[in-house]
This record gives C-alpha cells, sequence and structure tokens, in this order.
C-alpha cells in the first residue's frame, strides 16, 4: 500500500513536471562548439536556461560549419551560443533570409580577434617582426622542420571558415614568393600544439590564430602588422571567399560573434530569447575567464558554474528580478 | 647377446620431479613415499625414482612401458632435453650433468641423434635439406654434405624424394627421412622415441625389419622406446620394463618372457603370441662354428670338435649339413656336394613362427645367416620348443 | 542517518586534489617537453630526413617510372598478372583524378610505417614468446595501445615534436603496431613442439632455433599480423591528417568538416585502393612463399 502510493507520487511529479515544462520552454538543443569559451557560454545557457526559464535544456557538440547547416536544415540545434559567422557568411545570411535563423545578439561584445601572430619574445629581439615587410624579410628565420628549402606559415585548421580567409591574405601577401609554405596543422590541437611547443622552448613561430582563446590569453604574442588597414569591404567580398580570384591584402576585422537561435525557437519563447540576445561578455571578461578554466583544467559546466557563483555582477544584468531569484536558489543547492 | 661389451652410458640414482619446487620433495621421495602421497601433499609429480642402468655399446636397449610410465620422460635425459632433479647420466664414463650449455651442444651435434614419435621433421625444408639437419646446424655446407644425405636417404629406401616437402610424404617415409637424418650425422648412439608407434601395423612391421638390417651393419647403440612388447621382443637385446616411474625389470627378451620380475610383466607377457614375437636371434645359440671346406679332406681337418654335424660353407656361402658319420664314410678327394643335407638356413630377424615348421623338419639345428651370409648362430630345437610351450 | 550521500553518489575524490594531480602531471610533462624537447626531436632528426626524402622522391620522379616500379614489385612478389593490371588501373584512375601526389605522400607514409612496425614489432613479438614475463607485461600495453583515442598521446607527442610527419609516423606506428606483435608471438608460441625438440636434439642453438625453426614456421602467421598492420597504419591516414600529415587524410578531412561529398569520396576511395593492393598483394606474397606448407596431408 505504502509503496503503491509512493510509485503513485513519482509518476504525479514527472506528469507534471513534464507538462510545467512543456507549457514555457520544452526541450532545448544547445550546441556546444569544442572550444573552450563556446563551451563556457553554452554551459552558462544550460545553467540559465533550465532553472530560470524552466526549460529542458540540452548539450549536443557542434563546430561551425557542420551547426549553422543542421540549423537551417533541420532546425536543430535551437541555439549557438557562439557562433563566428564570418565563417559561415553566406550561409548565415541565407538563413536569415529564408526565416530559418534568428541572429538574437553579439555573444562577444568586443568581436573575435584573429590575425598573423608571432610570439612576443621574437619582436623584443627584432621589432621589424611585428611587421610583415620584417617577416618576409626574416623568412628564413622560420625554418620548416620538414622542409629547410622553405619557411613556415602556420595556416588555420581544415574545416574551418578561417582556411579560406588566411588562405587568400597568404596569397595577397605573396608569402609564397617570400619562402613560406603554407601548412595545414590538421586541426585546432594541432595549430595550438605547434605553437605551444615552439613557445615553451622559445623557437620561432609564425601562423594564423584567434582570440578570445586560452592560448592567446596564456602565451604573449604580437599580431603582426600588414600595414594595409583593414578594408571590410574587400574582406567580406572576396577574403573570405573560396573563388576569389585576386585577394587585396587586409587586416582582419574584428569578427562579428553571435548568439544565433532557430526562428523556431525565438517564437516559442520570447522570455528565453530575450536573455540569449542580452547575454554577451566583453574580450577582457572572457579571457579572464579562460584564463582561469586554463589554470583549473576547468571543463565546460565546471566553469560555468564557477562563472555563475562568482560572477553575479555579470550575469545578474542579462535577467530579470524573478528569474535571477531563482537562479540563486539554484546556486544555492550546487 | 653377447655380454662382454663396454659399457657405453650408464644412469645411477636417476629422479625427475615435476612441480614448483622439486628439490624440496626429493627426500621424501627417497624416503619412499609414494607417487599419491606426494601428489596429495605436495602437488609435485613423481616423474622417474630411482633409475639405474647402463647400456651397452653396439646394443640396442629397449625401454618399455605404458603411457605415464614415464619412459619418454627418461629418453629425454639421455641428451638432456629434460634435466632430472638428481642423478647422475655418464656417457663414455663422462658425466654430461656437469656439460655447460656450449658443451652440451657439441654433445647432442655428435654424440647422440634422436628419432621422434611424431617424426619432428621440419615442414619449410625439402626431404634432403632435413636428412641432412644435424650437419647443417653444424655449420657444414650443403655441397659437402649432399652426396652423404643422399646415400642416406637412398639406404632408407626413398631415393628421388630429395626436394620433396615432409608433407607430401606419408608417415612411414616421413619418419624413413627422421631415421635417415638420425643416421646422417654418425652420431654413435641413437634415441628412439616410440619412433614406429605412430605407423600402421603393416609399416611397423617393415620399418623394424630395416631397422634391424641396418643395425647389423651400422652396429650403433640403440635407445628404443615403445609401449608395445611385441615390437620391443622383436628389436630389443635387452629390455627395461618401466611401472609408474620405476624400472621393474631389465633383462633379455627370453628373460623378460620366462621369467617375468613381478605380476605386471607377467600379465604383459601372457598375452603375447611368442611365435610372433620373439625373433630367431633372441632364442638363437651364438658362437656356432661353420665348417669351410670343398673337399672332404679340407672338412676333416676342420671339423668342429665334439659335434655331430657341421654347417658347411664354401665361397660361395653355406651349402648344407653335414654330419661326422657322413664325412668318416667318404674318400678324401671327394666332392663334398652329394653328401650334404639339405637344410633351409634362418634369418636372425626371422620369427620363431617362421622357422617353426622348417625346425620340425629337420633333426639338426637350423643355421641363422645374416643378409651378407654370415653364420651368426644355429636355432636349437629344443630352445624353440622350451620357449613356446606355455609355463 | 548521518551522511549516506555515498549510497546513492560515488564517493569520489574531491575536485580540488584531482585538480592538484592533474595540474602537478600537466606541469610535470611540460617541463620534461622543456628540457628534452630538442634532444627528443634531434633523435628522430635522422627518421625525419628519411621521410622527407623518401617523399621527394616518389612524388618528384615521373609518374611512369613510380607507376612501373610499382608494378614490377607487385609482379615479383606475386608473379599474378591479373594483379598487376587491377593495381595498374588502380593508380591511372587515382592519377586522372588529380590524387597522384597525395596518394605518393600516403604511400611513402604507410610503407615507412609498416616498415618500421616490422623492424620493431617482430623483435617485441619474438621477446614475448620467448618469456611470460615479457608477455604478461607488453600484453596490456597492446590492449592499451589499440584502444586509446589517438588525440590522447597525439597532442603530448605534438607538444614534444611539432606536427608533421613525425608525431604522425609515431601515431600510425602505435595504433598499428600491435597485429604484427601479438600475431608473431602467437606464431611462434603455436610453433610444433615436437619440431623444435628435434631442432634442440640435434644441437641447435637458441638462435638456430628462432631463425631456422620458430621464424620459418611462424611465418604464416606473422603474414597475416603485418597484413593487419598495414590495413590499420591506412585506417589511421585520417587521424594523422589531423596533426599536419599531409597526404590523401587530408582532402577527406577538408571534405568532412566542408561537406565535399564527392571530393571526400574520392579521397576515401583512394584511401581503400591502396588497402586493397596492399593486402591483396601481401596475401598473394604470403601464400606463395608458404606453398610448400599446404600440401597434402598424408596419414
Amino acid at each position: 500500500m505504502y509503496t503503491k502510493s509512493i510509485i503513485a507520487g513519482i509518476l504525479t511529479l514527472a506528469a507534471t513536471s513534464s507538462f510545467a515544462a512543456a507549457d514555457k520552454c520544452g526541450k532545448v538543443q544547445i550546441a556546444e562548439m569544442n572550444w573552450n569559451s563556446a563551451s563556457l557560454m553554452a554551459n552558462v545557457d544550460k545553467f540559465i536556461l533550465n532553472n530560470g526559464f524552466d526549460c529542458n535544456a540540452d548539450l549536443i557538440p557542434g563546430d561551425t560549419m557542420p551547426t549553422s547547416t543542421s540549423m537551417i536544415e533541420k532546425g536543430q540545434p535551437d541555439i549557438a551560443p557562439e557562433m563566428w559567422t564570418n565563417a559561415v557568411q553566406e550561409l548565415i545570411d541565407r538563413g536569415v533570409k529564408e526565416k530559418r535563423l534568428s541572429i538574437a545578439g553579439a555573444s562577444l561584445s568586443d568581436g573575435g580577434e584573429e590575425g598573423f601572430w608571432v610570439p612576443k619574445y621574437m619582436v623584443d629581439k627584432d621589432p621589424s617582426l611585428a611587421t610583415i615587410q620584417g617577416i618576409i624579410k626574416h623568412a628564413k628565420e622560420f625554418p620548416n622542420p620538414e622542409d629547410s628549402s622553405v619557411s613556415a606559415f602556420y595556416g588555420c585548421p581544415p574545416g574551418w571558415g578561417c582556411q579560406i580567409s588566411s588562405g587568400n591574405l597568404f596569397k595577397a601577401l605573396k608569402l609564397k614568393d617570400a619562402g613560406f609554405e603554407l601548412i595545414n596543422p590538421g586541426s585546432s590541437a594541432g595549430l595550438s600544439g605547434s605553437l605551444s611547443r615552439a613557445y615553451e622552448r622559445k623557437e620561432p613561430w609564425f601562423g594564423y590564430y584567434w582570440a578570445p582563446t586560452a592560448v592567446l590569453g596564456k602565451y604573449k604574442m604580437v599580431k603582426v602588422d600588414f600595414g594595409s588597414g583593414v578594408h571590410p569591404k574587400e574582406y567580406i567580398n572576396c577574403i573570405t571567399k573560396d573563388d576569389c580570384l585576386d585577394p587585396k591584402v587586409t587586416m582582419f576585422p574584428p569578427s562579428p560573434v553571435y548568439s544565433v537561435t532557430t526562428t523556431e525557437f525565438a517564437k516559442k519563447d520570447p522570455k528565453a530569447y530575450a536573455y540569449i540576445a542580452k547575454r554577451s561578455f566583453t574580450n577582457a571578461q572572457m579571457n579572464k575567464l579562460l584564463a582561469w578554466m586554463e589554470d583549473n583544467q576547468a571543463d565546460g559546466q565546471y566553469a560555468a558554474e564557477n562563472f555563475m557563483l562568482n560572477h553575479k555582477d555579470i550575469w545578474s544584468k542579462w535577467v530579470n528580478k524573478d528569474v535571477q531569484a531563482k537562479l540563486e536558489k539554484a546556486l544555492d543547492k550546487l | 647377446m653377447d655380454n662382454n661389451r663396454e659399457t657405453l652410458i650408464e644412469i645411477e640414482g636417476l629422479y625427475q620431479i615435476f612441480g614448483p619446487t622439486p628439490n624440496n620433495v626429493l627426500p621424501k621421495v627417497k624416503a619412499g613415499a609414494s607417487k599419491e602421497d606426494i601428489l596429495a601433499e605436495t602437488g609435485h609429480t613423481v616423474g622417474l625414482q630411482d633409475i639405474n642402468l647402463t647400456v651397452k655399446r653396439g646394443e640396442i636397449f629397449v625401454i618399455m612401458g605404458l603411457s605415464g610410465s614415464g619412459k619418454s620422460t627418461l629418453i629425454r635425459h639421455f641428451n638432456r632435453l629434460i634435466d632430472p632433479t638428481a642423478g647422475k647420466i655418464k656417457v663414455s664414463g663422462e658425466n654430461i650433468m656437469e656439460l655447460s650449455p656450449k658443451d652440451l651442444i657439441t654433445f647432442r651435434r655428435h654424440k647422440m641423434a634422436m628419432v621422434f614419435q611424431h617424426f619432428g621433421l621440419m615442414p619449410h625444408r625439402c626431404v634432403l635439406d632435413n636428412v641432412g639437419y644435424g650437419l647443417l646446424i653444424k655449420g657444414e655446407k650443403r655441397a659437402e654434405w649432399k652426396p652423404k644425405a643422399v646415400s642416406w636417404l637412398d639406404a632408407v629406401g626413398l631415393s628421388g624424394y630429395e626436394d620433396q616437402y615432409p608433407s607430401q610424404l606419408s608417415g612411414g617415409q616421413q619418419q624413413r627421412v627422421g631415421l635417415a637424418r638420425a643416421l646422417c650425422t654418425d652420431a654413435e648412439i641413437l634415441l628412439m622415441d616410440e619412433a614406429f608407434s605412430a605407423l600402421d601395423p603393416l609399416i611397423r612391421s617393415d620399418m623394424q625389419e630395416q631397422l634391424i638390417e641396418l643395425q647389423e651393419n651400422l652396429q650403433k647403440t640403440i635407445i628404443f622406446i615403445t609401449h608395445d612388447l611385441d615390437e620391443a621382443l622383436r628389436l630389443g637385446d635387452r629390455i627395461a620394463v618401466l611401472k609408474d616411474g620405476k624400472l621393474v625389470q631389465i633383462g633379455t627378451p627370453v628373460d623378460i618372457m620366462l621369467h617375468p620380475a613381478d605380476d605386471y610383466v607377467q600379465a604383459f607377457a601372457k598375452d603375447v603370441n611368442r611365435a610372433r614375437a620373439l625373433s630367431v636371434q633372441t632364442i638363437m645359440t651364438p658362437n656356432t662354428e661353420k665348417l669351410v671346406a670343398n673337399t672332404a679332406a679340407e672338412a676333416k681337418a676342420n671339423f668342429p670338435k665334439n659335434k655331430e654335424y657341421a654347417f658347411v660353407f664354401d665361397n660361395d656361402g653355406y651349402q648344407g649339413v653335414l654330419t661326422r658319420e657322413k664325412l668318416e664314410s667318404l674318400e678324401d678327394e671327394a666332392p663334398l656336394k652329394g653328401a650334404l643335407h639339405h637344410i633351409e638356413s634362418v634369418r636372425p630377424t626371422d620369427l620363431l613362427q617362421k622357422v617353426i615348421p622348417l625346425s620340425l623338419n629337420s633333426r639338426f639345428d637350423l643355421p641363422v645367416i645374416n643378409k651378407s651370409g654370415e653364420l651368426k648362430g644355429r636355432l636349437e630345437a629344443s630352445k624353440l620348443a622350451d620357449v613356446l610351450s606355455p609355463k | 542517518m548521518i551522511d549516506s550521500s555515498w549510497l546513492t553518489e560515488f564517493p569520489d575524490m574531491s575536485r580540488r586534489d584531482l585538480l592538484a594531480i592533474r595540474q602537478t602531471l600537466d606541469g610535470a610533462y611540460r617541463s620534461f617537453s622543456r628540457a628534452y624537447g630538442q634532444s627528443i626531436e634531434d633523435f628522430f632528426n635522422p627518421l625525419l630526413h628519411f621521410l622527407v626524402w623518401f617523399e621527394h622522391l616518389l612524388i618528384q620522379t615521373p609518374w611512369w617510372i613510380v607507376l612501373a616500379v610499382i608494378v614490377g614489385l607487385v609482379f615479383a612478389a606475386t608473379r599474378s598478372w591479373k594483379l598487376c593490371a587491377g593495381v595498374l588501373a588502380s593508380f591511372l584512375a587515382i592519377g586522372y583524378f588529380g590524387m597522384w601526389e597525395n596518394t605518393m605522400r600516403t604511400l611513402s607514409i604507410i610503407t615507412v610505417c609498416t616498415i618500421l612496425s616490422i623492424c620493431i614489432g617482430i623483435p617485441i613479438g619474438i621477446l614475448m614468446a620467448r618469456s611470460d614475463r615479457a608477455r604478461s607485461i607488453i600484453t596490456p600495453l597492446l590492449d592499451i595501445m589499440q584502444t586509446m583515442p589517438a588525440f590522447v598521446y597525439l597532442i603530448p607527442v605534438v607538444m614534444l615534436l611539432g606536427i608533421g610527419k613525425i608525431p604522425g609516423v609515431i601515431a600510425v606506428i602505435i595504433y598499428a603496431i600491435p597485429p604484427v606483435i601479438r600475431l608473431t608471438n602467437l606464431g611462434i608460441r603455436l610453433v610444433n613442439k615436437d619440431t623444435l625438440e628435434a631442432a634442440t636434439a640435434y644441437g641447435a642453438t637458441a638462435t638456430q632455433r628462432l631463425f631456422g625453426v620458430q621464424i620459418p614456421l611462424a611465418m604464416p602467421t606473422i603474414m597475416a599480423g603485418i597484413n593487419q598492420t598495414i590495413m590499420m597504419a591506412l585506417a589511421m591516414v585520417v587521424v594523422a591528417s589531423m596533426i599536419g600529415v599531409k597526404g590523401l587524410g587530408q582532402p577527406v578531412l577538408k571534405s568532412i568538416t566542408n561537406q565535399y561529398f564527392t571530393l571526400g569520396l574520392l579521397n576515401g576511395l583512394a584511401i581503400v585502393a591502396l588497402a586493397i593492393i596492399f593486402d591483396r598483394v601481401s596475401q598473394t606474397y604470403a601464400k606463395r612463399a608458404q606453398r610448400h606448407m599446404e600440401g597434402t596431408e598424408n596419414g
């Protein structure tokens, strides 16, 4: 008799809670990209949506290209918290035009920073290396370990939007004529591995990288000046295009980094959507958080909990008092 | 056979105990604890205990026992494929237990050759290379040993098979290759571990015959392991019966047949068809004088004393039996031919059953003459009757 | 009822302790890499030079000479015209679809990896076969090598040696070497005891037993191991490309991430073609070399 009533109780509980979820927000899929800042954001979103908006949010692994394609074609996942839209500009534009995607807001308010970098210890020795002319002149100082006749430029990992843009800039800067070979690092792990190996041993390194990242937070790197300034039009119309025939030199403009959702999600729960639109970090905040993650070897979930506990000043601005109270209650239970 | 040959191999106080700490168990075994008690108490298996035997140069020494009696373990001590727990193994007076690993290899290369139950041929080498294997690993060049290997292959009746691989031969042929390999090394001692047990009965019998014939010329010292008393009786100059790791009896085939040491041996001997198991050489009387003569005068001069008749030989070999009585009635110049009784000779390797009718039909002993025409002895009808009559 | 949370939740180590362990080990690895990275790199330098030289050789030799040599080798190994024709057709198709250079790069690294795996794997397999203690130590290591996700050891290797061929070769060998080790061990252990005993009885030394009996008789099994090793090495081509190894893996990687299906399919098929060629050639060669072993067994 007693057991029966317990089972009944559990059943009712389960039923009501699922109904409650269906009423308000329901199932939400959040893409967790495979780099730290995006993972942190995805986990923050998951915590806030689940505890503040009664959603049933879940993370699925993602990457820029496959996630955006899937969002447009399949309407899943619902949220991509950190989307570097430059990389998939056409795709996003089409998605917005066809009313499948909604750009909620900037997830990194300063925008992402991309460029070609050299370690600071090299620039300290020879300040001319901070400019592309200096690099070209001293190309021999960046030997390719597998082929001493050419110099090494570490490009962007394959499949990333930056593979096209960095490749086109490599062409525009005539680095090949200067004796450089564009090395495909194979993966972001390969790229960061090659950088940290060189940095730990104070060896030369020259290649593409981006911020905010733990690597650029940890290692002191100097962004190489192309001496051209930023030409956003050229950058958007040619440098990011695979079929750009005659690329011209331009610095990378700050990359817009957006929180993107499916239009369906935006319509289904405007309150949650409003939160996504407001949720945003400055590069300074994010670098600090990434450095904390790196030092503590934290994963996204641990970092998100830490962020929620210690940075109320930041997240309290994203939600109203009601939700804030709910979240604080949830945090007490952690 | 003759008992005056020198001792070649001596085994003294040999024990073999299998298990993790055999040396701790050894005193108990020496004190006489039974095999079962040792196993129950210590988990050690007693393989061989207190083996003492001597093998003489040039004899075929058969070690006989049922499976599990330890016979295959015992033969592996002769060339130290297995090291004993305790005991001495002397070959030509030298204790081979004291050989360094390097000397042991030299010893195995020069002193002993082995024939295995399952042949132990190298499937990846052709027949010729198998036969020459013993010489090959001594470092001799192929060109040097090839003629020898070819001639041994011929001796076992396999010429023409040089380039075949073992898998292309029948079991009997493979064992002939194994035998040729053993003979090709010129080792003085041949170890044969159930060499014929895996063969069909007919082929086994062929191989036994071939071994006896080869042995007549080679005079090797052969240690032969078998579980088959018929085979032991047929081949052995002496037979050692092994039971549960202990030697029960060592003796000549006739000893074993006629004077079994205990019930165990008797049980074996009882089932044997002696006429089929024993060969002439096991019961013949050796050292028989022959009479070499063409004329009665020569015969008179050389006629064995105290004998009523003699086996007459001339340049063409054995001719027949001549009685003293008949000889004395002959003129000196008369040819012997007409005076001889034509008594058929028998071979040392002939089985008794084959010679029974001949013996019954003759009032004389039968001459025992080997393949090359030499007189090895005579077969007395009384001995034959003695052996064949059941106890 | 004091605190029974361990009943429902695993009583795991505190985050602080785990963190301390992780930081200590990572720190230790970093200082190791800083201190010895250069000397380890120097150690691998001759191999790197060889790899670069071999790749250049394959790419810079005119294609028809390379093709002729490959077909010649295939014929020498297998004596099969059919197989030669198949190899020729596959390589012509690969070249026609513009994958010649990448195929040569992959061919070069796979060849080197296979040779190294054999040179390292067979002695280790022999050691395993001769010593039960060695076997009990090596077997779990092989299990780890085969199941550990490649990137777990790849990134530390990249920290140590940079990206490119050497870490690629190391990754491929770690993944591909276990079969040749396992099957060498197995092959030698399965050698007929009678045959081995016969060799001992005739006074063969340990070396003579190993090279005259054990290895020749274990050869069919060892060849099966080598075959498996080649197949696994080819399977690692894509993973190796993720740390900057050039070859057919990179276009595959590119097409996976960019969803260029045709490009992926073509390069994938080129890898498959290489695999089939290696497989058939090594198997046919093994069969041919062991022909005498399969004579009809007579009673």
